[in-house]
């Protein structure tokens, strides 16, 4: 089977038809004039079909979960329940304003104290938040708790160090800085966390270890026991980041592991749709220590009664600008009741074996860095090709031409060459064993043929240095860069 | 032992993992392992949960019986005269907005990192922050962050890079919500953020403050949002440039008031941010939202967030990628211009095609249409003993503040909730603190406010707004 994209050669939105003239926008009584728009906001007038069929065909030049295997390491991409659409729509779900009465949204608070009492039990810690916006936002969230903490006890003016593996995904270290701690990193050894590095490395400066557990190497890390030892005998704070929850499920959680507090992806692990980069959900789960830092407000149970509450002192405030996503908490329920405890103890095993076959299927055409036994996802090298003049990237895009979307690439950094591959519990044995036949296809193709690669999507091979060194970030910037006499034919196409 | 682990019986989760018949044992076989369990070796019987103690699975009719049944417990704005807006609307979302969000090919995708199978979400998201820089007046968006609030946590730190100083200015009357996710944007960097006390006639900002602040040469950059937290326009913000001088401005601007107001590009505006639920995303009890931001070209390598840009294939045809990649988390690690990695993609293209199908006309009339609703509202409620409505003596478009005189605000809309309406946002800090201090609400028009509707509120606002307990 050969693999052909859409390619539909079609005009930008604003080319679809001509720009009205420009002219001033409508008065409203009571502005004053020099508050006034003086021309209208440039955008194209188009009939509901028109937009549809632009963005249809736009929507056909991408790949999906429901086209294709999508095997990007860390991000679990596994099926989106079309159940949990067709619930966040229901009126009683969407219809719903943020500052609505308490009394006026008892449903909507019932079901976000359910989803924390039922992530409270898959973390083993008690206190939730669904606030933060995604993964990174609760990151950040986290470590202002941290911050808080050591600021209570007096310790906050030594504690300015945040550990994290060298393997840890990039928001890690980015989140730590933004939260004003400085970052060191610790050297893995055989892909984990080398026990006597972390153990040289903490001290009274430690405020935190940020760990992904499994790590991004797909590997679990045996000594978490040992890790969590070391660093609460230094004062520190154990941090869990969820990314990679998924292989986990009903066989430990951060709480057993030792972990003072922790964020999930509800967008990974409880199936909520990816976006195209987003809406995600994060989740913040805390113990004892921590648990009075979440943002405000908490949910309370009284009675029958939900609400509301405000009045928790400690509290680093607001981190959003609302509760939630509440959306996508809302499909998040959805999926996690679904499964049930069998379920969600089937999703890591499944997902689980998928990984481990597929890593030994892909392992004789690459090698894999570290040990076989693996979790979620698994890692490949692509050094032997650079003999060839082949990088890893020539081989993702060749992957993309048999209609599979490629894995995540150059990461972690401790691999040359890196692939990370993730496959969840949703892919068949046949979608598994069709991956590892166009992954040998991929592979054995000759080096024209792959550094020619893609050559059956919507484009070829895309210039990226070029976007950067010449940025062209808009309409405004092509009309910028179109010649005059061009101006009035389409100015859809870049320089 | 656990023995092979085959699927729950429940047909609902059977259908959402792959479960021919031998196809477990299949995978199984190839590992030469006879269980599941043989790959779990490697997490210590001490770190192993038995199980996780939840319910078990329920099968589809049950949980959409399940969910239904808790939502019945909601009452919907549709079952209310609504008059809530502040930064969530409720909005009418055409159709056709919708079957485009639930185009599989956008809504299950990620992040385009592999540009050539993802062109169709980078040449829309190319197309959404070109419409932010129509409507701002600036050079170039980003492809979207969390919620308005956030991208101003963000504007302040872009600030920041680009300025010394430790304070940056903001609003009184910004809502509370926005000015304690600021604290903590601020917590990191050590930075304070102050607030500018307005005008108690007109609740504009206090100028002579502004300018007194500047002169400290301690304020890094200010903030100021329109419409305000109050829901008026301030003419301040046309002059606040002249007095910033190269200490940089953020605006905060509701996206349809931009379709009738002057852009701030155009009176000195450096970054705009705002939130963009209005535009096509339904109000979902606050969430997905909508971060927008905007800058100025010359500041584009310290914006945040990731960025669509146009460039070419290998044969020379036009083509999209992120770009500048450079600046962000996964490549710049502790260093990056933000943490953010995941954004709100998807709501991005909801405004856009909202955009698109509304149209330009139509959203300016829009604009125009709740301004008209708001001065009948603002006159209906004017006249009502106990009411002084609006509060401030400044333009305004779709919403603005009443301040009541007798009656507290959770009796006077406890009150308003028996007769179905849902009569405004109190502006106060609802965390403890010293009580007392004026009385206020933020009162918007929405599109399916009638006139029947006004007049409703009018009635029920008359006894709402009278001393005494609810």
């Amino acid at each position: 089977m050969t693999f052909r994209q859409a390619r539909w050669d079609e005009p930008a939105v604003w080319d679809l038809t001509a720009i009205p003239p420009p002219e001033p926008a409508p008065p409203v009584s009571g502005l004053p004039e020099k508050m006034r728009r003086k021309e209208r906001v440039r955008w194209p007038e188009l009939s509901e079909l028109q937009v549809l069929r632009h963005y249809t065909r736009l929507s056909q030049m991408n790949f999906g979960i429901e086209t294709s295997p999508y095997a990007l390491g860390s991000c679990t991409m596994k099926y989106n329940p079309r159940l949990s659409e067709v619930l966040a729509r229901r009126k009683g779900a969407a219809d719903l304003h943020p500052n609505q009465p308490e009394s006026t949204v008892q449903g909507a608070l019932e079901i976000l104290w359910r989803l924390e009492r039922l992530l409270a039990k898959v973390t083993g810690l008690p206190e939730i938040s669904l606030q933060p916006g995604a993964g990174a936002h609760g990151e950040y969230a986290a470590l202002l708790m941290v911050r808080a903490y050591f600021q209570d006890r007096g310790e906050i003016a030594q504690r300015t160090e945040v550990l994290l593996p060298d393997t840890a995904h990039g928001t890690n270290p980015a989140s730590a800085a933004m939260a004003g701690f400085t970052t060191r990193e610790i050297a893995s050894k055989d892909g984990c966390v080398d026990l006597a590095a972390l153990k040289a490395a903490v001290s009274g400066k430690t405020a935190c270890f940020m760990l992904t557990n499994p790590n991004t190497a797909g590997l679990f890390e045996s000594q978490i026991l040992e890790i969590a030892e070391t660093v609460h005998s230094a004062g520190g704070m154990l941090y869990y980041d969820g990314a990679n929850l998924n292989a986990i499920l009903g066989i430990t959680h951060p709480g057993r592991m030792g972990f003072d507090v922790a964020h999930l992806n509800l967008h990974k692990t409880f199936a909520t749709p990816h976006g195209g980069g987003g809406p995600g959900a994060g989740v913040l789960a805390a113990g004892d220590a921590l648990g009075p830092y979440l943002p405000i407000p908490r949910i309370v149970k009284t009675g029958r009664k939900f609400r509301l509450d405000y009045d928790r002192p400690k509290s680093i405030g607001k981190i959003k600008s609302s509760y939630g996503n509440f959306g996508l908490d809302l499909r998040a329920y959805a999926f996690a009741i679904s499964h049930g405890e069998e379920g969600l103890q089937h999703v890591a095993r499944r997902a689980v074996l998928n990984s481990n076959y597929l890593g030994a299927r892909l392992g004789k055409f690459l090698p894999r860095p570290f040990r076989p036994l693996v979790k979620h996802e698994f890692l490949l090298s692509g050094t032997p090709l650079k003999a060839h003049g082949v990088r890893t990237l020539d081989l993702a895009k060749r992957l993309l031409d048999e209609g599979v979307h490629a894995p995540t690439i150059y990461f972690p950094a401790i691999v040359d060459e890196a692939l990370m591959i993730e496959l969840p519990e949703t892919e068949s044995k046949r979608d598994l064993d069709e991956y590892a036949a166009a992954f040998e296809r991929a592979v054995s193709d000759t080096p024209e043929h792959l550094h020619a690669a893609p050559q059956h999507l919507a484009v070829k091979r895309v210039d990226e240095v070029r976007a950067a060194r010449e940025p062209t970030l808009s309409w405004k910037d092509l009309r910028a860069r179109t010649p005059n006499h061009e101006k009035a034919a389409a100015v859809s196409s870049p320089p | 032992m656990r023995a092979l682990v085959v699927a729950p019986s429940r047909k609902l989760v059977a259908r959402w993992i792959s479960h021919e018949a031998g196809e477990e044992a299949g995978l199984l076989q190839a590992l030469g392992i006879t269980s599941t369990e043989a790959l779990f070796t490697d997490v210590p019987k001490k770190a192993r949960i038995g199980r996780i103690g939840i319910a078990a699975g329920l099968e589809e009719p049950e949980v959409v019986a399940q969910i239904d049944k808790i939502l019945d417990r909601n009452r919907p704005l549709g079952k209310f005269s609504s008059f809530l807006g502040g930064r969530i609307s409720s909005r009418y979302v055409p159709a056709a907005v919708d079957s485009i969000l639930q185009r599989s090919e956008f809504y299950t995708s990620y992040t385009p990192y592999q540009p050539e199978a993802s062109q169709g979400m980078l040449r829309t998201l190319f197309e959404f922050q070109s419409l932010w820089v129509e409507l701002t007046g600036l050079d170039a968006a980003n492809a979207s962050l969390y919620d308005g609030a956030t991208a101003a946590g963000e504007a302040m730190l872009l600030c920041r890079r680009l300025h010394e100083g430790r304070r940056f200015l903001v609003p009184a009357s910004l809502p509370w919500e926005e000015k304690s996710v600021l604290r903590n944007y601020a917590v990191g960097p050590g930075l304070t953020v102050e607030e500018i006390p307005f005008d108690p006639r007109t609740g504009n900002l206090d100028l002579a403050f502004v300018r007194s602040a500047i002169a400290s040469h301690d304020v890094f950059g200010l903030l100021a949002d329109v419409p305000n937290g109050f829901g008026h326009l301030d003419e301040g913000l046309w002059e606040l440039k002249s007095i910033l001088g190269d200490v940089p401005y953020v605006v905060s601007a509701d996206p349809l008031s931009l379709t009738v107001l002057d852009p701030p590009g155009g009176y000195g505006a450096d970054v705009v941010v705002g939130e963009g639920q209005g535009f096509g995303i339904a109000p979902s009890y606050g969430g997905p939202l909508l971060g927008l931001f905007a800058c100025r070209k010359e500041h584009l390598r310290m914006m945040p967030g990731r960025i669509v840009g146009a460039t070419v294939d290998a044969e020379g045809a036009p083509a999209y990628s992120l770009t500048l990649q450079t600046r962000e988390q996964h490549i710049r690690r502790s260093r990056a211009t933000s943490n953010i990695c995941t954004n709100q993609s998807l709501m991005a293209v909801a405004f856009v095609v909202y955009a698109s199908v509304v149209g330009p006309r139509g959203l300016a009339e829009l604009q125009v249409s709740l301004a008209e609703k708001a001065r009948t509202l603002a006159s209906a409620l004017g006249g009502i003993e106990g009411i002084q409505a609006p509060r401030f003596e400044a333009p305004y478009l779709g919403e603005f503040t009443i301040e009541l005189k007798h009656a507290s605000a959770e009796t006077y809309l406890e009150r308003l909730r028996r007769r179905k309406i849902l009569g405004g946002i109190p502006l106060a800090d609802p965390r403890p603190g010293p009580a007392g201090g004026p009385v206020r609400l933020l009162v918007a028009a929405t599109d399916s406010t009638t006139d029947k509707d006004i007049q409703k509120y009018a009635r029920a606002a008359r006894a709402a707004a009278a001393g005494g307990a609810a």
